[in-house]
């Protein structure tokens, strides 16, 4: 028995997974699409040292960058909160063979390690260590340099390891850190103390005398085997994965009185906030909302309104397409129930109808903010919001007709494509850029008020002919709901 | 209650259920029973239009299962994890389908305060979501959640496989009350021949998608059955 054996199995596992057979069109589409990521991170990797001493020729580049170093790995820490999972599952099928103790901790350690999170560094630091450091301070200096910051990513590691483990429930956690960072940064603004400072002279003098890099590397390995020790003792699934803490029954007083539909809308509101998935998607829906306050300004300076309607779309209209495109996947799980339960299909399509107005109309509200930044964003936002709630919404409900992918509730959203097929890049390009587009030409040929005018009007008609667009929804699924249902028991 | 005629389903030119003619009557027990792969969890999902089928009418209470969807209002169902919504407390799932069968809370409170017996305290007040509890306990959620409704058609596929003795027992009582007291007509299918001749008045023996017998329920069918299962 060696470790490459178990290693073995996850690859297969991951290639053999139901929904890794995917077309090979979409095969390639995600192959390309990860590509361009790591090339994007190369690129910003490599540019930015030529960057720092080009805009910058008066100030050393290394100390500007060692003093964001501190920021880069309280983030990296943060990141890792949201997107990596642990891998203690992994080891169920062999927890009752005759394996030794010691080698499955070694598996679950090294295995955890497979992980891009931990990769992408590499092209942060190596090339700016390669063209910046190694000339000034030699290659030595150099080298310990870089084993100084890549023990700090691995002290985050198997700290965020260490932490999800023991609160499982890291929820506040995040918050904690995020509000330290915030207090840091804040310090830093108001130039009471100088983290960015204090940060630079730290790693520079990991520079200067580059015995001192042992400190990370005795801290990363602090880290791991207090992280190891925990294992240790915890080596049962119970301990790894469940959560002890109670639950509790919820009930949303406000919708009782829609009657059934507002039942539909709570069940679809636990679903997001009890499972993984759909929690993080829409936890990113809401981020969006702050879209504005980096794209807005732009496009206003330069009276570009077409852009604005885009972001305006996007800022409006995301819970849309970010939960809609796995409209009636997310409940793939107990779908032979939702199908016998006593409600009809109408009643099911409308209450999915009815949350995303609900949502987007929140959203809207808390958007219509921006109005102090320009009046004529209202209008703008008006449009898109109406062209969401009227028209997308009846899109993506349709588009979701035809999704017979299972999907698993439970796993992270990050880099997860399991139930991601041709429809929904299609879905996605649909109802972004096909009403931008129109709102641009009317903007560019005829005039502002009428292209507010253009994309409001259809948004408008959908809400006032929702009840028999609805009626012709049912039609459409009823068509394929069998295919639906089969689709979904293929787990 | 139950009409099915000429009724066909084929995975790629095999036949999983095929069956010619069949009436389902009220205060009727059916005990359905055969080999894995006879077809009896695909007859089920025929009945509750969850798959389609390739010929055949299934008409309930005179309307086509296809064509209208009332049946839903007094037909329940449990099949496997498939009818819980597993992110639920089990409270919470046990207001929910009250809720769409016109029950308060406190209407549901007092129906569930019944069945307290059956629960055995494993159930309620746990703090727990359904995806938490055993396979057993599951069942149970999932079998009164199917109950809530005081449906007329009840389908239970494999029940006892999955509860442990006292509850298998405390089951067979039930089933046996609710089809004299409430002319229900409750279908169920098991492994466990054992049971089903105690449970059931008529026993339905399937055999490659067909139904190949119909016999009455009791001592005789139980022997008929080990007649049938020992030489296969």
């Amino acid at each position: 028995m060696n470790l490459s054996v178990f290693l073995k199995h996850q690859w297969l596992s991951f290639w053999r997974a139901r929904n890794a057979n995917k077309s090979l069109a979409i095969q390639i589409i995600l192959g390309v699409f990860y590509f361009l990521i790591f090339l994007e991170i190369a690129a910003v990797g490599i540019v930015l040292p030529f960057l720092l001493k080009e805009k910058m020729p008066n100030t050393n580049p290394i100390s500007i960058y060692t003093s964001y170093l501190i920021y880069y790995f309280l983030i990296g820490l943060l990141a890792r909160f949201q997107l990596q999972e642990l891998p203690s599952l992994s080891i169920q099928p062999y927890l009752s063979q005759n394996i030794r103790r010691k080698f499955l901790l070694r598996f679950l350690n090294t295995r955890s390690l497979v992980h891009y999170i931990n990769f992408l560094p590499l092209f942060i630091f190596i090339p700016f260590i390669i063209v910046v450091v190694a000339p000034s301070y030699g290659p030595i200096a150099a080298i310990c340099f870089f084993i100084a910051l890549f023990s700090l990513v691995l002290n985050n590691h198997f700290l965020n390891m260490y932490i999800k483990r023991k609160t499982i429930n890291n929820a506040w956690f995040f918050f904690a850190v995020l509000v330290f960072i915030a207090a840091l940064k804040g310090l830093d603004y108001f130039k009471l103390l100088s983290f960015e400072k204090a940060s630079s002279s730290l790693f520079i003098s990991i520079l200067k005398y580059p015995i001192l890099c042992l400190v990370p590397v005795g801290m990363a390995i602090f880290v791991f085997i207090v992280n190891n020790k925990y294992l240790k003792t915890h080596l049962y699934i119970e301990e790894l994965v469940s959560e002890n803490k109670k639950k509790e029954s919820k009930n949303f007083t406000f919708l009782n009185r829609l009657g059934d539909i507002g039942e539909m809308i709570a069940l679809d509101l636990k679903l997001i906030f009890r499972n993984k998935r759909p929690k993080s998607l829409v936890v990113l829906s809401a981020a969006l909302l702050l879209y504005g306050f980096l794209f807005y300004p732009k496009y206003l300076a330069t009276n570009n309104f077409s852009m604005l309607f885009f972001f305006a779309l996007l800022i409006t209209g995301i819970f849309i397409s970010n939960y809609g495109q796995f409209l009636f996947s997310w409940q793939s799980s107990h779908f032979d129930g939702m199908m016998t339960y006593n409600t009809n299909m109408h009643q099911y399509i409308k209450a999915k109808f009815s949350l995303f107005l609900t949502v987007c109309s929140l959203q809207f509200l808390i958007a219509s903010f921006y109005g102090l930044m320009s009046w004529r964003l209202l209008p703008i936002q008006l449009a898109a919001y109406l062209y969401s709630v009227g028209v997308n919404s009846f899109v993506t409900i349709y588009v979701s007709t035809f999704n017979y992918r299972y999907l698993d509730l439970r796993k992270s959203a990050s880099m997860n494509f399991q139930g991601i097929g041709a429809m929904q890049w299609l879905q996605s390009l649909l109802i972004t850029f096909g009403p931008a587009l129109v709102f641009y030409l009317l903007d560019h040929f005829v005039g502002f008020w009428y292209a507010v005018l253009g994309v409001s009007l259809p948004g408008v008609a959908g809400l006032i002919f929702h009840e028999s667009i609805i009626n012709w929804l049912v039609s459409q699924f009823k068509i394929r709901k069998y295919k639906i249902l089969e689709g979904f028991r293929e787990r | 209650m139950i009409k099915i005629t000429n009724l066909r389903k084929s995975y790629n030119g095999i036949d999983a259920v095929n069956i010619g003619h069949l009436e389902l009557n009220p205060g009727e027990v059916i005990g359905l029973v055969g080999n894995n792969g006879a077809g009896k969890t695909t007859l089920f999902r025929l009945i509750l239009d969850l798959i389609r089928r390739n010929e055949g009418e299934i008409l309930s209470k005179g309307n086509s299962i296809t064509q209208s969807e009332d049946w839903k209002s007094y037909t329940a169902a449990y099949i496997d994890e498939g009818f819980l919504i597993d992110y639920l407390t089990p409270e919470e799932f046990f207001y929910f389908v009250g809720k769409l069968n016109q029950l308060s809370k406190a209407d549901v409170d007092d129906f569930l305060s019944t069945y307290q017996v059956f629960f055995d305290g494993a159930i309620l007040n746990k703090g727990k979501y359904i995806r938490d509890f055993s396979k057993g306990n599951q069942f149970k959620i999932g079998i009164i959640a199917a109950l809530l409704g005081n449906p007329e058609i009840l389908i239970l596929d494999e029940p006892f496989a999955n509860l442990d003795p006292s509850s298998q027992l405390r089951l067979v009582d039930m089933i046996k009350l609710m089809a004299m007291e409430r002319k229900m007509c409750i279908i169920v299918s098991s492994h466990d021949i054992n049971h089903v001749s105690e449970v059931s008045s008529r026993i339905l023996l399937m055999e490659k998608g067909s139904i190949i017998k119909d016999i009455l329920g009791g001592e005789s069918a139980y022997a008929e059955m080990v007649d049938y299962f020992k030489i296969r």
